[in-house]
């Protein structure tokens, strides 16, 4: 376990309430306001009962106070609920932007290992725990107040009622406590249930072609059978828990009632005591009810949101791996520009498992190199070295001259382009897609880029062309497509090194000449790797480079590597298999996929 | 606390589909139903209870202090006392039967809604998302334990305490509750109002909310082309836009709640006041008594508190009734590829005919086979080739009734697969799909996926068959292995191993195989080849088939192209034809010179 992991997510919350405390301040002083208000109800209730009514005296007086007091008490409740939300959707809103800000720059090992589902948890189910947590805090606070006044008057006015009465209600607040704590891990495990049920969901749903292939309906029937009996059982001990305290809850300030009765009611026999102060010290015990419950449900709330807030901490204090040295170089502006070299490169994923040992290469500047390998050979590794997605164990990687890690991170990132294996479209209009680099880009240039991409012709086809909303809420486009879009992408972003990371997905084998036509232009002139999965790109580079085991295996044209290695050829005949495989990857699919093929047949006559 | 729900306009329910969830949801809820009448009965005497307290202190005040007769002071405690003590074990018990009732009910709708679905044909699993299916199995039956856990309870509980509340104000003096209603209906129109408001503005929320995590997971997702373009701070100023956009519709469903709640606290004490002054002035002229008074205040609680759980209630029960409504047209929904009623049993061997199949998907425009008879004898291997699309891996699918046909039936054996028991049709008939899919569970429990009944020896026999035994006998665990705890570290190639071994395990006269496109390295590949011809050994076989050398080792191949069955005969045969199949096998051969 990293050591400078956080253990407690609380001076998060302490920074971000500082910035914040104007406004908890001010949702204070509304909410003691309101207390006050609420306060002299029972006892203004009790001077209309026993002067007004019993007294036969000022009743309307009395009543119209009443009548004011409800004003400011309506009044500031909705005040204090106002800023009371307002702030904590800020703390979250905030927070949310700082997670969010942090996550873009944390190193892509990160994101290698963190399943996106958790990164989305985090800046949600986590940041609404924290929101609800905050949300009480001026709420509670007016509520405290509104305790302690109540306690205050009721013991200045009749002490020992006072004591026997408000007995049981600190064990309100215990309970509600206790309750808070033992009912959140029968929910939590309620939850866990629930997941369980839906993962059996999940795998019946996607793996159905093999349920229905095997008339496999029982086991997957059996398994969900199980889990739903373990969601009712665990339902029912969190119900279980429910009606040992919730009813509990209601029967305390019930004894409280009763005990006034009692002795308050002797007393008024006595004559020590009158029916309206009777009827106050009702109120007030009514009164205390929900604030009593509400402080018990705070503990909790800040029980459950400092387990969220110890989760957001983890992420923010992540520090990301690769980030800007303290003194960055700069790259060469003159003469041959794109050099590119990797000097003993030693990395693994895992650190004890290298992928590169004693990598060497280098490319001259506007040279093409097709880098070729079996799966695993380590070839894809090379460009997330380049780019500083990760960092090198051993070794170094330079552009012209200059170690990457010596770069600010944006100057090497504008030097290095990729066009990655799976192809990401943003949900965003083609347009936006392609000056994705260059968000300033006029239409002009990303027209440009389109054209020599090959992307124009097609684009225009779309029913809004440009403005086309692609990605995987819009328009959906074709493996080739998607493709080409990318290499646009990298043709505006203009870098001085290219990397293509050819896609094995399904392209149309009679639309992949146009993609290798898009990839030969794109080259012209430029620094170029080629990781290679079909032999068809190969032929695009001035040279090939072998790639196995981790090292450079051999190296030259590819005619010389077909005659002098067999290990070339071995590699080369795995290529050409996968390549056909792929392009009947989308024959498999359901009727979605008929239809798009569909589609695809009919592109196909039409050109 | 209640926590916010919603429904928008598109799923209300109208009356007769109302009337459709209530008679359906009795019908799931009859198992229950001693739960149900327990609950119903702890709910009314705990209500009772609820309103006794204010009129015991009532009592004690009229009778006990007004006359300053003490043993009635003495008596309206003891029952106060008494009636605490059985709200106290009531409510427990109502908690308890209400949640026993409504869990065993969400049980059975897991239970049904699932089995279901999986009675469903393929054609089913095309049509409908498999993101929707797995939400009404999950979201959707969640949402309303909520509802059960204590929802339902207090919804009654709210409309009895009002209903009972107000009969006992009445009899008490009617004059001092007409006074407060004239209050009730601020409450009542405030509440309904609010409820339209916030449920329009918690839809906003809720739409905020999507596009926010979307644009999140978006950048998650993209975050290496985010990277490697430099363009993090450009995200994040976009995603400022849809953050701030959620903030904005956070803060206007709070200013709607604020006018509300402000609302109902001035209620609260105006009508304190109200009671005061009117019932006081009503005291002076000796129609009421101070006693009366003194219940008023206190019952007013039991008034206001109702009327708004139930307008906030409202909502919750209608979303859950939109939920039910979509469960049970899933329930409802006959499976179309389904066991005939008299079901006949296959025979151990058989020759699979396609008579004249013609096969449209749902909603497509064009066929995806027409007019297409083929015949495959015992033990014969038939490779389908054709273009993506052109209707190779429709057929393979109609041959093990995966789907029926549009027209034209498919026999085994002379009997028609429609007419089969679905036990010995996947028995005789398996599916190998391409990608070796892994549920969760062990190796073992994914072979026997397969064969429940099977022994492990069974097993064990299934994967030495295929030759691949060693192989994960040599893991750790060897296959008591957790598929999903190793994860990806299966390779694809194992993946396939445990999806041919299913099959080995069924032992099938038929083996359709959707040959696999998944990249496999060279070592793998070679075990997964040599694991296949095993299996393949002594089967029909009909494969879709995507290499040259599977081709090859076919005795007849079938040429599908355009939805139409175009040739038909050995490799040889379609060589010397020079129709399509020659020009396939040419570009087969040519995209390859360079090696063997």
């Amino acid at each position: 376990m990293d050591p400078a992991r956080p253990t407690s997510g609380w001076p998060l919350l302490r920074r971000v309430l500082h910035e914040q405390r104007r406004g908890l301040i001010a949702g204070m002083v509304v909410g003691l306001l309101w207390s006050a208000g609420k306060v002299t109800v029972p006892r203004l209730t009790r001077l209309a009962v026993d002067k007004g009514v019993i007294g036969r005296d000022l009743l309307w007086f009395w009543s119209g106070l009443i009548a004011a007091v409800a004003v400011i008490a309506g009044v500031f409740s909705g005040w204090r609920r106002w800023i009371a939300f307002r702030e904590s959707r800020l703390t979250e809103t905030r927070l949310r932007e700082q997670l969010f800000a942090h996550i873009m720059k944390l190193h892509v090992g990160y994101h290698d290992h963190t399943q996106t589902g958790q990164l989305m948890s985090r800046a949600s189910s986590d940041l609404q725990q924290i929101q609800g947590f905050v949300v009480m805090i001026p709420i509670t606070a007016s509520n405290l107040a509104m305790v302690i006044a109540v306690v205050v008057v009721l013991f200045t006015s009749q002490p020992l009622l006072a004591l026997i009465a408000l007995a049981p209600l600190p064990v309100v607040n215990l309970l509600a406590q206790r309750f808070s704590r033992s009912i959140h891990p029968a929910v939590l495990a309620v939850q866990a249930e629930q997941a369980q049920l839906a993962t059996v969901v999940e795998e019946s749903v996607s793996g159905i072609r093999v349920i229905k292939g095997f008339g496999a309906e029982g086991v997957q029937a059996a398994k969900l059978r199980v889990e739903a009996d373990d969601i009712r059982r665990e339902s029912l001990e969190s119900a279980r828990i429910r009606s040992t305290f919730l009813p509990a809850l209601d029967l305390l300030p019930n004894i409280g009632m009763i005990a006034v009765l009692a002795i308050g009611g002797h007393r008024v026999l006595n004559g020590d005591m009158t029916r309206g102060q009777m009827l106050e010290f009702m109120q007030y015990i009514a009164l205390l009810i929900f604030p009593l419950r509400n402080l018990g449900m705070t503990v909790a709330f800040g029980q459950r949101a400092a387990a969220a807030l110890l989760r957001v901490n983890e992420v923010l204090s992540t520090v990301p791996e690769v980030a800007d040295p303290p003194k960055p170089h700069q790259l060469p502006q003159d003469g041959a520009l794109g050099a590119v070299r990797f000097r003993h490169v030693t990395f693994g994923y895992d650190p004890a498992v290298p992928v590169l040992r004693g990598f060497d290469l280098t490319i001259a500047p506007g040279e093409s190199v097709a880098l070729v390998g079996g799966t695993g050979s380590g070839k894809s590794t090379v460009a997330r070295l380049l780019t500083r997605f990760y960092d090198v164990q051993d070794g170094m990687v330079k552009i012209d001259g200059v170690d990457v890690r010596d770069l600010r991170l944006t100057d090497l990132r504008h030097a290095v382009g990729i066009v990655f294996e799976d192809t990401f479209l943003f949900n965003d209009s083609v347009f936006g897609n392609i000056a994705f680099a260059r968000p300033d880009a006029d239409p002009a240039e990303v027209e440009r880029a389109a054209r020599l991409a090959g992307a124009h012709d097609f684009v225009m086809r779309l029913p809004e062309g440009y403005a086309t909303v692609i990605g995987e809420r819009g328009f959906s486009l074709s493996g080739g497509q998607r493709q080409r879009i990318a290499i646009a992408r990298a043709i505006l972003a203009d870098p001085r090194v290219l990397v293509l990371d050819d896609a094995t997905s399904a392209v149309d084998p009679s639309k992949e000449h146009e993609i290798r036509d898009a990839m030969a232009t794109v080259m012209q002139g430029r620094t170029t790797i080629v990781i290679a999965h079909r032999p068809g790109t190969i032929a695009l580079a001035d040279k090939v480079v072998l790639v196995d085991d981790g090292r450079v295996a051999a190296s030259g044209t590819h005619d010389e590597l077909l005659e002098t290695s067999e290990r070339y050829r071995e590699v080369l005949a795995a290529l050409t298999e996968e390549e056909r495989e792929a392009a009947e990857t989308a024959d498999a699919g359901g009727a979605g996929d008929q239809v798009a093929s569909d589609q695809v047949a009919s592109d196909q006559v039409g050109s | 606390m209640w926590a916010a729900s919603a429904i928008s306009d598109e799923d209300r329910l109208d009356r007769s589909e109302t009337n459709r969830v209530l008679r359906r949801s009795v019908e799931f809820a009859e198992p229950y139903k001693r739960w149900i009448y327990l609950a119903i009965g702890f709910v009314t005497v705990s209500t009772i209870c609820t309103v006794a307290g204010p009129l015991l202190v009532k009592f004690a005040y009229d009778q006990g202090l007004a006359k300053e007769n003490a043993s009635a002071l003495n008596t309206a405690i003891v029952a106060y006392l008494v009636v605490v003590a059985v709200n106290y074990v009531v409510g427990r018990q109502q908690y308890l039967a209400i949640n026993n009732a409504g869990e065993g009910f969400l049980r059975d709708l897991r239970v049904r809604v699932f089995d279901r679905l999986q009675a469903q044909s393929m054609a089913f699993y095309d049509r409908n998302k498999a993101g929707v299916l797995v939400a009404r199995m999950t979201a959707d039956i969640e949402s309303m334990s909520e509802l059960i856990q204590w929802g339902l309870l207090q919804f009654v509980q709210a409309g009895l305490l009002l209903v009972i509340t107000l009969v006992v104000l009445a009899v008490i003096s009617w004059e001092l509750t007409l006074v407060v209603l004239v209050v009730l209906p601020i409450i009542i129109v405030a509440s309904v109002r609010f409820q339209r408001q916030s449920n329009k503005a918690y839809l906003d929320v809720r739409e905020k909310v999507g596009q926010n995590l979307s644009s999140l997971q978006e950048s998650i997702a993209g975050v290496r082309v985010i990277q490697a373009y430099d363009r993090q701070d450009e995200q994040i100023r976009r995603f400022h836009v849809t953050n701030r956009a959620l903030y904005g519709s956070h803060l206007h469903s709070v200013r709607i709640s604020v006018w509300y709640f402000g609302l109902v606290e001035w209620v609260g004490v105006f009508a304190i006041a109200l009671i005061v002054g009117v019932g006081g002035w009503l005291s002076h002229q000796g129609s009421i008594t101070v006693g009366t008074v003194a219940a008023f205040v206190l019952l007013l609680a039991n008034l206001f508190e109702p009327v708004q759980q139930l307008s906030q209630l409202y909502n919750t029960v209608q979303s859950a009734a939109a939920s039910l409504h979509k469960l049970y047209a899933l329930i409802d929904a006959e499976p179309d590829v389904a066991e005939h009623p008299k079901p006949v049993v296959l025979p151990a061997r058989g020759t699979l005919t396609a008579h004249d199949l013609t096969f449209r998907y749902d909603g497509a425009e064009r066929s995806a086979l027409t007019h297409v008879s083929i015949s495959v004898a015992p033990g014969e291997r038939l490779a389908l080739v054709g273009p993506t699309g052109a209707g190779k891996s429709t057929l393979a699918k109609l041959l093990s009734r995966l789907y029926d046909p549009t027209e034209g039936y498919v026999t085994f054996g002379d009997i028609d697969l429609r007419l089969a028991s679905m036990a010995s049709l996947r028995e005789r008939v398996v599916v190998v799909p391409q990608e070796g899919f892994l549920f969760g569970g062990t190796i073992r429990d994914n072979i026997r996926v397969a064969r429940p009944g099977a022994s492990d020896d069974e097993v064990a026999q299934a994967l030495d068959r295929i030759g691949a035994l060693e192989r994960f006998e040599e893991f750790a665990d060897g296959l008591e292995t957790e598929v999903r705890e190793r994860g990806s570290r299966l390779s694809a190639g194992e993946r396939q191993l445990i999806s041919l071994a299913r099959a080995a395990l069924v032992d099938p006269a038929v083996l359709v195989l959707d040959e696999a496109t998944s990249n496999l390295d060279p070592g793998t590949e070679v075990v997964v080849e040599r694991a296949l011809e095993h299996l393949m050994t002594g089967r029909t076989v009909i494969v879709v088939a995507h290499r040259l050398s599977t081709v090859r080792r076919a005795d007849r191949i079938a040429v599908v192209d355009h939805a139409k069955l175009v040739e038909l005969g050995t490799h040889d045969e379609l060589v010397a034809l020079g129709g399509r199949y020659a020009a396939l096998a040419d570009a087969w051969a040519r995209s390859q010179p360079n090696v063997g």
